[in-house]
C-alpha cells in the first residue's frame, strides 16, 4: 500500500475507500498523524487492516488505532464491529492472549518517600509475581476449581480471599463476563491454566512502579486519584497458556466451520463464524472462560503486589495500603450497544490491541467514573511514559467505544535484538533512576523503547481526533519483566 | 537451500522452512521452532519419547498441529524434542516418534502457532512455507 491509496478525512483520521479492494465491505479508518501513516506504511499492518474489512456483517468500518501494527491475520491495534444476529466472530480478532490487559493501582505515597525502598519493593515483586518462560504460580488448582474460576471470575477472586469489592467495582464488567462456560474449553487449556494464575509470563508483560509525571485533567485525577509525584503500579498481562489454547483450538476448529457457512477470507487466521451458530456461541462462551481467567490472573498478582508492598513498606511509609484505580482489557469481542447512522444497534464489537474508552455517562461504568468517563490505561514502551486516559462522547460516536492501548511496535524483535545489548539497556535505564528486575536479557532487548513508537504521539493522535481525552502522564521508576 | 530462516516480523516471530517433502518440511519446521525457543539445543539429552498421531484439514493445518504439539510440551514440561522420526504423513495425518529432554532454559514462550498467510507452495527446489509465532 502506498500514501496515495489514502485520503484524509480529518488531521487525525485518514480512509482507505471501500473501492480501494473489490472484496472489502466498508472503508477502513486509520487514526494517524502523516508521521505514524508513513511508519505503519511500513509493514503488513495496513493490508491486514484492508483484509479485516472483508468480514461478513462488518458495521460502518474497519478501525486501526495509531498505535497499529502487524500481527497476524487482525493487526495489532484493530477494530471491527459486527451487526447481531448474523455477523461474525472471528477468535484471531481477538488473539490468543485473550483478555490481555492493563490494571492500574493507586498508592498514598510519594516518589520522595518511597525513594529509600524502592530498590527492596522491586526485588520483592520480582520475588512474589513468578514471570518468566515456563513458571508456574504458587496457586496450584484442581481441576473443578478452575472450572469455577473461569466461570465466575472476580467474584471467585473475592469468595478466595484475593480481591476486595473496590477492586471489582473498578475492573471491566466487574472482573466477570457472565456466559463463560467451562464446558467449552479443551482439557488442555485446563491443564495449560492450572499452575498459571497470578503468573506475569514473558514477552511484552510486565509489572512497573509509576511515578505521576504531570496531570493534565484536575477533576478527573482527582477523582482517581491521583496527583503529581504520585507512585502508582501497573499490571500488564493475559489468560497465559489458558487462553492461548481456547484461541488455538477455536482458530483450528473455524477452519473448517467457514467452508459450512460459506465464508471467503483473504487469510486463514480471521477464520470466524456467525455469532447465531452454534459454533460462534461456543467460541463466545469459552472466550469468556479466558477473559475471566485473566482478570483473575491480574486480581492475584494484584494481591501479590499487596503482600510486597505490605513486607517492605510497613511502618516505612505514611500508608503502604494499594488501592485500585481500574482494569480493562485490550483482547477482545464482546457484546455491546451503539449508535450507528442515528440508529441504535447490537453489535459485538472486536478489540484486539484497542482499549474500551466509553464515554462520560455509559451505564457499564462504576459510579465513581459514570459522570466523567471510563479511565483507559495506556501503557508506553519500557522505559518511556505510560498514560491514563478517559473514554469520551467522540470515542462512543466515532469508534465503537475504542480507542488505542499501546505505544505499538515499529522494528521486529530480530533487529531490537540485533541493534540493543540487554545488558547495556539495563545499565542505561539504572542510570536513568529506574530501577530493574529482568528474567531473560535477551527477552528485556527485544522490547527495548527503540523498538517502538513514541507513545506520546500516540496519545496526540487518539486526544486530538476526541476518542479519548488525556488526565494523567505517568513515567516508570521500577520495571519487573520475565 | 538450507532447512529455515528467520524472517522478520514487527510484533512476533517468523520462520521459512524448506523441505523437499511434507516430512522433511515438518522435521526442519520443528529444528526452526527449537531454534528460537531454546539455546544448547545440542546439549538437551535424549531421555524423553513421545508418539504423536495427529489428523488435520489440510497440509497446512498438519504443519499448525504439529508444531502447537511440540509447543505445548515445551511449555507444559520444559521438553524440547530433537530427533523426529515420522513414520506416516500424508497432507492431513501424521505418525511420530520424537526424542528429547529438558531444556535447562527456555528463552522464548511460544505462546501459539498461527495460520496467518499459512501456505505452502511448490518451488523448484522443493517446498516452502512461511510461519508467523505469536510470542
Amino acid at each position: 500500500m502506498k500514501r496515495g491509496d489514502f485520503k484524509r478525512i480529518t488531521p487525525y483520521i485518514y480512509e482507505i475507500p471501500q473501492a480501494f479492494r473489490h472484496d472489502m465491505r466498508v472503508p477502513a479508518r486509520f487514526y494517524a498523524d502523516g508521521e505514524l501513516l508513513a511508519m505503519a506504511l511500513d509493514d503488513k499492518s495496513l493490508d491486514q487492516l484492508v483484509n479485516t474489512a472483508t468480514l461478513p456483517g462488518i458495521v460502518k468500518y474497519a478501525l486501526a488505532m495509531p498505535d497499529i501494527h502487524q500481527g497476524y491475520g487482525f493487526p495489532i491495534g484493530g477494530v471491527v464491529a459486527t451487526e447481531l444476529p448474523d455477523g461474525v466472530i472471528s477468535p484471531g480478532a481477538v488473539g490468543y492472549d485473550i483478555n490481555c490487559g492493563v490494571r492500574l493501582l493507586g498508592t498514598h505515597i510519594d516518589r520522595e518517600e518511597i525513594a529509600p525502598h524502592l530498590d527492596k519493593l522491586a526485588s520483592a515483586l520480582q520475588a512474589n509475581c513468578p514471570s518468566g518462560v515456563g513458571r508456574g504460580g504458587t496457586i496450584h488448582l484442581k481441576r473443578h476449581e478452575l472450572e469455577r474460576l473461569v466461570e465466575q471470575g472476580g467474584d471467585w477472586a473475592l469468595k478466595n480471599g484475593y480481591a476486595t469489592r473496590m477492586d471489582l467495582e473498578r475492573t471491566e464488567e466487574n472482573g466477570r463476563l457472565h456466559g463463560a462456560d467451562a464446558g467449552k474449553v479443551s482439557d488442555r487449556a485446563f491443564k495449560r491454566g492450572l499452575d498459571q494464575i497470578g503468573t506475569l509470563g514473558a514477552g511484552n508483560h510486565f509489572i512497573e512502579v509509576d511515578v505521576v509525571d504531570e496531570v493534565f485533567d484536575e477533576t478527573a485525577a482527582q477523582r482517581m486519584g491521583l496527583f503529581p509525584g504520585q507512585i502508582v503500579v501497573q499490571i500488564h498481562c493475559g489468560s497465559r497458556g489458558f487462553g492461548h489454547q481456547v484461541c488455538t483450538d477455536y482458530v483450528r476448529r473455524f477452519q473448517k466451520v467457514v467452508h459450512k457457512y460459506g465464508i471467503h477470507l483473504p487469510d486463514r487466521e480471521l477464520v470466524c463464524a456467525p455469532l447465531s451458530s452454534p459454533e460462534g456461541q461456543d467460541y463466545l462462551a469459552a472466550m469468556k472462560a479466558a477473559a475471566n481467567y485473566a482478570f483473575v490472573n491480574r486480581q492475584v498478582l494484584t494481591h501479590h503486589i499487596r503482600r510486597s508492598f505490605e513486607e517492605t513498606l510497613r511502618r516505612k511509609v505514611h500508608n503502604h495500603t494499594v488501592y485500585q484505580i481500574y482494569d480493562i482489557a485490550h483482547n477482545m469481542a464482546k457484546v455491546e450497544a451503539h449508535e450507528v447512522d442515528g440508529r441504535t444497534m447490537q453489535l459485538l464489537v472486536h478489540r484486539k490491541g484497542a482499549t474500551r474508552a466509553f464515554g462520560p455517562g455509559s451505564k457499564e461504568l462504576p459510579d465513581v467514573y459514570r459522570d466523567i468517563g471510563q479511565p483507559v490505561l495506556v501503557p508506553g514502551s519500557m522505559g518511556t511514559a505510560s498514560w491514563v486516559l478517559l473514554g469520551t462522547a467522540g470515542s462512543m460516536a466515532q469508534s465503537f467505544g475504542s480507542t488505542c492501548h499501546g505505544a505499538g511496535r515499529t522494528m521486529s524483535r530480530r533487529k531490537a535484538k540485533k541493534m540493543v545489548r540487554g545488558h547495556e539497556l539495563r545499565v542505561e535505564l539504572e542510570e536513568r533512576g529506574i530501577h530493574v528486575r529482568a528474567g531473560s536479557m535477551a527477552g528485556f532487548a527485544e522490547e527495548a523503547p527503540q523498538a517502538y513508537k513514541d507513545v506520546d504521539r500516540v496519545i496526540e493522535v487518539v486526544h486530538g481526533a476526541g476518542i479519548a481525552k488525556k488526565v494523567a502522564r505517568i513515567v516508570p521508576a521500577a520495571v519487573v519483566k520475565g | 537451500m538450507g532447512f529455515f530462516e528467520v524472517i522478520d516480523h514487527t510484533a512476533d516471530w517468523a520462520l521459512r522452512v524448506y523441505g523437499r517433502s511434507l516430512t522433511e518440511l515438518l522435521i526442519h519446521a520443528a529444528q526452526g521452532m527449537n531454534f528460537l525457543m531454546a539455546t544448547g539445543l545440542d546439549a538437551i539429552p535424549l531421555t524423553e519419547t513421545r508418539q504423536f498421531e495427529l489428523d488435520a484439514y489440510d497440509a497446512e493445518g498438519l504443519l499448525v498441529e504439529w508444531l502447537t504439539e511440540l509447543a505445548y510440551w515445551a511449555e507444559a514440561e520444559s521438553l524440547v524434542f530433537t530427533e523426529f522420526e515420522m513414520t506416516a504423513v500424508s497432507p492431513t495425518h501424521l505418525s511420530a516418534i520424537v526424542r528429547g529432554g529438558t531444556a535447562v532454559e527456555l528463552q522464548k514462550h511460544i505462546k501459539a502457532v498461527t495460520y496467518h498467510n499459512l501456505e505452502i507452495v511448490q518451488t523448484d527446489a522443493g517446498l516452502a512455507v512461511e510461519i508467523v509465532f505469536d510470542v
